[in-house]
């Protein structure tokens, strides 16, 4: 055969490919939108900055000097948007520890504390310590601020920067280890309840099932039961390996961790049942996987903190529930709090579970 | 004769994008205890859709039907313990052995426990599948397959057996088995409700035949009464006369 039949052949196998493509756009939609995604959220979520990070001044000093350096601090803008880098309250006459305890509240992300003798030793030359109490939960954000900080203490001479390591020395990977495990758990109980269901529907299993003296709902929930023992055994695992293997520091309650991964997980598991009633086979189920599963993934602060995107990503990241589970695991697993400090978190990730749910069994049996 | 399934007035509706598509379209008939009956007809012609309706799979949209004297749409619950069904899709579960298949069936037909390994043995033994028991099925050939979902509907003792296109893609000698095997549970006084396309099984194995077409039944009657009254010598021509000879989507 020649050459030129050779490949006129191969073109033709190359159209053929790509009419396919084509016709599949739940395949096309995220394999072209996949790079871009990457490159915004990362971009932004890794940019080394932060955007308008809450940030407390308590300014106990009444000279010149401090006034000229809050003013310093809270018109410094991030050098990528333009945006200012932190938004600015100011308060006298609080303690080092009231002040740890505004930022376990998650209210802040950094308090400064200015001695109210900053104005008189900067007058006189002499050395002055500014206390920096900063949300190291959040370590890229808690990075940026004392690397900011330090800055322009450097700049400004005399100044020592004391930053307590209020939750221990953590780093990145006690950042992401939390999240990390909240994804998991949400991919997991997704895509296995989803994919199960799609695959009992392709080979008709299923529907074996359903003709049996079985109800409905006992289907649902033996599924149910094997998504949590299987989710939590996964997130036992997923910690013991970050806390044996890498050195992640656990200073929270397991008993807070597993109500947050059951809530959550009920909630995938009705997700992933609600995705398997809209398509007929596993391939197409994990196309749609792919559609659900990415904006959680980059955009809900996994692998960035939120306080480094723009307003737009941020408001989409609180619509996704996988943003308030990483909230919740980070409060438990990283601060050590309880139960009031992640009450927020728990009740939208129990409406999510219910909402969830409750349209799953419904398109379950009304389908089934 | 005594009925154990009537059917009447039976009417099922599906809506496609806003338009209604009538699948069957006011049948009404009975199945009588110990027969084998059978259900032919062109595709699309509503008789996959009646089965559905008849093992309580979807509910009618109009009329009724009585199996053992339940109601299929407020007793589906005990309906379905009387019986077994064979589905097209063999709907085995591929990673699970064949001794595992059958378990699972058994135990979500609440059959006894102390009967339950009994059962199994005697059933894959009867089959054929005694030696292949802790195979996984997904590696059975289609024969097998065939002979390991039928066990599977019949390990809780069903009164009436459906069996939804049996015999479609096997090999003559498996479809011979199928129907000896078919012909011994009819013997042990299970009712048996057939569809298939193929004449030659409905006119081999049916007492009765029910010829559905475009949502309707268009006869009912015992294989060789269908071929006297349309002065034909087999079923096949039976059925090109009764549902025209147009090809079905």
């Amino acid at each position: 055969m020649s050459l030129k039949r050779e490949l006129l052949h191969s073109w033709i196998i190359t159209i053929k490919e790509f009419r396919q493509l084509s016709r599949k756009k739940a395949l096309l939609i995220p394999l072209i939108l996949f790079p871009i995604v990457m490159i915004v959220f990362f971009g932004y979520g890794m940019g080394g900055t932060v955007n308008n990070a809450p940030l407390l001044i308590v300014n106990d000093d009444t000279g010149t000097a401090s006034y000229s350096l809050v003013q310093q601090i809270g018109s410094q803008t991030s050098q990528y948007n333009g945006e200012p880098m932190f938004r600015v309250t100011y308060t006298k006459d609080m303690s080092q520890s009231e002040a740890k305890t505004k930022i376990d509240a998650g209210m802040y992300k950094a308090i400064l504390l200015i001695p109210h003798d900053y104005s008189d030793l900067i007058e006189n030359n002499e050395t002055v310590t500014l206390t920096l109490l900063t949300d190291s939960s959040d370590t890229t954000t808690s990075g940026i601020i004392v690397s900011f900080m330090d800055q322009m203490a450097a700049g400004m001479g005399l100044i020592y920067m004391d930053v307590p390591a209020i939750y221990g020395n953590l780093e990145y990977l006690d950042f992401l280890t939390p999240a990390v495990i909240a994804l998991t758990i949400f991919m997991g109980s997704v895509a296995t309840t989803g994919s199960a269901i799609a695959g009992e529907k392709e080979d008709g299993t299923i529907v074996r099932i359903l003709m049996t003296p079985v109800s409905r709902k006992s289907v649902i929930l033996g599924k149910t039961i094997y998504q949590l023992i299987l989710q939590l055994a996964r997130a036992v695992i997923l910690i013991l390996a970050a806390y044996f293997l890498v050195g992640f520091h656990m200073n929270g309650s397991w008993l807070l961790v597993a109500l947050v991964l059951t809530i959550f997980t009920l909630g995938g598991v009705g997700m992933g049942i609600i995705m398997s009633t809209r398509v007929d086979d596993m391939e197409s189920f994990f196309q749609l996987n792919l559609l659900v599963i990415l904006p959680s993934m980059f955009v809900t602060g996994v692998f960035f903190p939120l306080s480094s995107v723009p307003d737009w990503m941020r408001y989409l990241a609180y619509m996704l529930p996988l943003t308030y589970a990483n909230n919740a695991m980070r409060t438990i697993m990283i601060k050590g709090q309880g139960l009031s400090a992640i009450s927020g978190d728990l009740i939208i990730l129990s409406l999510f579970a219910i909402i969830t749910f409750s349209a799953g069994v419904y398109l379950f049996r009304r389908e089934a | 004769m005594e009925s154990i399934i009537e059917v009447r007035d039976l009417t099922k509706v599906f809506v496609s994008r806003g338009r209604e598509i009538v699948a069957v379209d006011d049948v009404s008939f009975d199945v009588f205890r110990g027969e084998i009956f059978g259900m032919i007809g062109p595709n699309g012609a509503g008789k996959s859709t009646t089965f559905s309706m008849m093992t309580t799979l979807i509910k009618p949209s109009s009329g009724s039907i009585r199996v053992s004297g339940f109601d299929a749409e407020k007793e589906d619950h005990r309906i379905r313990q009387l019986i077994g069904i064979v589905p097209q899709k063999l709907s085995l579960y591929p990673d699970l052995t064949a001794r595992e298949n059958m378990e699972l069936m058994g135990r979500l037909y609440d059959v006894p426990a102390d009967v339950m390994e009994e059962r199994i043995d005697y059933y894959l033994k009867l089959v054929g599948l005694d030696d292949h028991a802790d195979r996984y099925a997904g590696g059975f050939s289609g024969g097998m397959k065939q002979r390991l979902s039928v066990i599977c509907a019949v390990l809780h003792d069903p009164d009436i057996l459906f069996w939804d296109e049996p015999t479609t893609g096997l090999d003559p000698q498996t479809r011979q088995s199928l129907w000896k095997l078919a012909r011994r549970f009819n013997g042990e006084g299970k009712t048996l409700i057939f569809t298939t396309h193929y004449m030659e099984e409905a006119d081999n194995l049916c007492d009765r035949v029910a010829v559905m077409n475009l949502g309707k039944l268009v006869a009912l009657d015992a294989p060789s009464a269908l071929k006297q009254k349309s002065g034909s010598s087999n079923l096949e021509d039976v059925f090109i006369h009764l549902t025209g000879k147009e090809v079905r989507d």
